[in-house]
C-alpha cells in the first residue's frame, strides 16, 4: 500500500453520469488483483479535508490503471471536474479480492456501480472458465458490457430487475460459483436464489479510514461485525447476515 | 533547528504529535516514519470483547464526521495475546494503551492486566467515549467519580496516567481538577462533541445510534476554548485534540496552553498530517528561533 499523488493520463465521460479515469503507475498496476480497491479524491483546495472515496479497479492494462466512477455526491462531482494533467490524491491498494477459479462454469452479476470489479474479474479469469456476465441498472444509461442486460425502466436489453430471470436460469444449467456486486437488495436477493452455490459478494460501505483502524464501514456477519476495507470488500456470501442489512 | 521534544506527567516525546486514539493504526507508517510520532495510542480496549454498534457508523457533514462505532475492540486479552507482542515489536515510539470500562472494577482488573506486561509507556484513561451506554463517558461527567476512580488507578501503576475528558460537561476545568487530585500525569481532550444528522428525505437517523460523536474540522474552536480553560485549571500536562488538520492548527492548541496534540479525524482525509504537522512547527519555529517549550501557553 502507497500514498501517491499523480496526474490524471485520460478521462472520459461515459454516457451522463459515469466516468472513467486513467491514472498510470508502475507500483500500482502491479499490486492489483480483482476485487482490491483505492482511496482516491482530486486534488483541490476544497476536496483537502473531505474523505476519499473507495473506488474499485475497473481495468489494467501495462501501467494503467483505470476507474470507471459514477458521479453521485460532491467527492465524485469533484474527480468529474479534473482534466488531463491534473492530480488526484490516491492510496492503496486496499481490501482483499476474488478468489480466482479454475475450470468453472461461473455466474457474474452486477448492479449499477457494481459493474467495475466484476469486468475485471472477468479479464483476470483464465480461459479455463466459463462465464456468463449479467448485468443490470436503472435505464440504459447504467448498461455496460456483459453477456445479458436489463435495465428497469425498459430502455436496454430485458425490462426487468438483474436478478429476476436467475431462479429460471438455475434449474437449466448448473454453475460451480456465482461472484456478484452490487445494491444491497439486489445482493440480498441474489444470495437467497443461489445458495448454496460458493458466492463471493464485494460489498460496498461508507468509509473513513479505508486500512482497517476505524471499524466505520462495517457489515454484520456470522463472525460479528467485518470491516469491508480490510476483512473485504470480497466475502462469502453465506457470511452476512442478510436480514441486518 | 529547533527543539519539538516535549514532556508528559513522566514521560519525554520527541515529537509532541500523537495519534487520537481509533483513528490510526500501524498501516499509516507505509506513508511516513514513525519517529515523526511522539508516542503511538491504541484504539481504545475493554475488558471484554466489543461488538459495536450496528451499521451505519459514519456520516461526513459539511464540518468534520458524525461516529457511532461504539467502541468495537477484541477485549482486553485478546489484545495482550495479539496486538501488545506486535506492536511491542514494531514500535520504537512510546506505546500509550488506551482503555475503558463499564464500571471501576473493570478499569482497576483491567490496570491490573496491562501492569503485568513489559512495553506499555502509559494508559489513556478513556472516561468519554458518547456511543456506549453507562460505560466511557459515564464516568467523566462527575468530578466525585472522577476523582474516586483516578485515585484508585493511579495508585497501581507508576506509569504515565493520562485521563481523556469529554468535552459534553458543564464545567471541563472541575473535571479536570478531579483527574489531578486523583493523581493523573496527564489531561487529554477532547473526545468528541454530541453530533446527530438526519436524512431530510426520509426523517431516518444516518447513523444506528442517533446522537453519536462529532470529530474533525468543526470541533476546533469548540477544542482550543475548552484546552485552554484546561491547561489553566491544572498544572499536570495537557494532550489537545480535536479538528486539528495543519500545523496553524497545532500552533494554537500549543499557544493555549497544550504540551502534546494529537491528530484524529484528519488522518482519513490526509493520511501525511502527522508528518506535515511535525515539518510545518519545526520551520515555523526554526525560523523564529524557538523551541516548542517557549510557546506552550504564551497565548496573550
Amino acid at each position: 500500500m502507497q500514498y501517491k499523488i499523480l496526474p490524471v493520463e485520460k478521462i472520459e465521460k461515459i454516457r451522463t453520469n459515469y466516468i472513467q479515469i486513467t491514472i498510470k503507475d508502475e507500483d500500482f498496476a502491479s499490486q492489483c488483483n480483482p476485487g482490491n480497491f483505492f482511496q482516491i479524491k482530486a486534488d483541490i483546495t476544497s476536496q483537502c479535508r473531505r474523505l476519499f472515496k473507495p473506488i474499485s479497479v475497473y481495468n489494467i492494462e501495462e501501467d494503467s490503471i483505470s476507474f470507471l466512477i459514477k458521479v453521485i455526491g460532491g467527492g465524485t462531482r469533484a474527480l468529474a471536474a479534473l482534466k488531463t494533467g491534473d492530480k488526484l490524491k490516491i492510496y492503496g491498494p486496499l481490501g482483499n479480492a476474488f478468489p480466482l477459479r479454475q475450470d468453472s462454469k461461473i455466474l457474474m452479476v452486477s448492479g449499477g456501480t457494481g459493474y467495475p470489479p466484476l469486468a475485471f474479474l472477468k479479464k483476470r479469469l483464465d480461459s479455463s472458465n466459463n462465464i456468463l456476465f449479467l448485468h443490470g441498472g436503472a435505464s440504459k444509461d447504467d448498461v455496460f458490457p456483459c453477456d445479458c442486460s436489463y435495465t428497469i425502466d425498459g430502455s436496454f436489453g430485458n425490462k426487468g430487475i438483474v436478478t429476476k430471470d436467475i431462479a429460471d436460469l438455475l434449474k437449466k444449467e448448473s454453475f460451480d460459483c456465482i461472484y456478484s456486486c452490487g445494491p444491497v437488495n439486489m445482493l440480498k436477493t441474489l444470495a437467497q436464489i443461489v445458495a448454496p452455490i460458493p458466492h463471493y459478494v464485494s460489498m460496498e460501505a461508507y468509509m473513513a479510514c479505508g486500512v482497517g483502524v476505524c471499524y466505520g464501514c462495517v457489515i454484520p456477519t456470522n463472525e460479528g461485525y467485518l470491516r469491508v476495507c480490510y476483512d473485504g470488500p470480497i466475502f462469502e456470501a453465506e457470511k452476512i447476515l442478510w436480514k441486518e442489512l | 533547528m529547533s527543539e519539538l521534544s516535549t514532556s508528559l506527567g513522566k514521560i519525554n516525546l520527541q515529537s509532541p504529535i500523537l495519534n487520537a486514539s481509533g483513528t490510526f493504526g500501524t498501516e499509516y507508517f507505509n506513508f511516513f516514519q514513525q519517529g515523526i510520532l511522539g508516542a503511538y495510542v491504541t484504539k481504545t480496549i475493554t475488558l471484554k470483547p466489543k461488538i459495536g454498534n450496528p451499521p451505519p457508523r459514519l456520516y461526513e457533514t459539511e464540518a468534520g464526521l458524525l461516529n457511532a462505532i461504539g467502541l468495537q475492540n477484541p477485549g482486553l486479552k485478546s489484545f495482550l495475546n495479539n496486538d501488545l507482542f506486535d506492536l511491542r515489536e514494531y514500535l520504537k515510539i512510546p506505546l500509550i494503551v488506551s482503555f475503558s470500562g463499564a464500571t471501576q472494577e473493570e478499569f482497576i482488573r483491567m490496570l491490573e492486566g496491562l501492569e503485568l506486561h513489559c512495553g506499555i509507556y502509559g494508559y489513556e484513561i478513556n472516561i468519554s467515549c458518547p456511543n456506549v451506554e453507562n460505560e466511557g463517558i459515564a464516568f467523566g461527567t462527575n468530578p466525585d467519580i472522577v476523582f474516586n476512580l483516578v485515585e484508585k488507578l493511579a495508585r497501581l501503576t507508576d506509569r504515565e496516567l493520562i485521563v481523556k475528558l469529554s468535552p459534553n460537561v458543564t464545567d471541563i476545568a472541575l473535571i479536570a481538577q478531579a483527574a489531578e487530585a486523583g493523581g493523573a500525569t496527564s489531561i487529554s481532550l477532547i473526545n468528541t462533541l454530541y453530533g446527530m444528522a438526519i436524512n431530510w428525505e426520509t426523517g431516518k437517523s444516518r447513523l444506528s445510534i442517533p446522537v453519536c460523536g462529532y470529530s474533525g474540522i468543526g470541533i476546533k474552536p469548540v477544542a482550543l476554548a475548552l484546552t485552554y480553560q484546561t491547561a489553566r485549571a491544572v498544572k499536570i500536562p495537557v494532550i489537545a485534540m480535536g479538528g486539528i488538520h495543519s500545523w496553524q492548527d497545532a500552533l494554537e492548541f500549543f499557544y493555549a496552553g497544550a504540551s502534546a496534540i494529537a491528530i484524529g479525524t484528519a488522518n482519513f482525509s490526509n493520511p501525511l498530517t502527522i508528518p506535515e504537522v511535525y515539518q510545518g512547527l519545526l520551520n515555523f519555529l526554526t525560523q523564529r528561533n524557538l523551541n516548542l517549550k517557549d510557546i506552550i501557553g504564551k497565548v496573550n
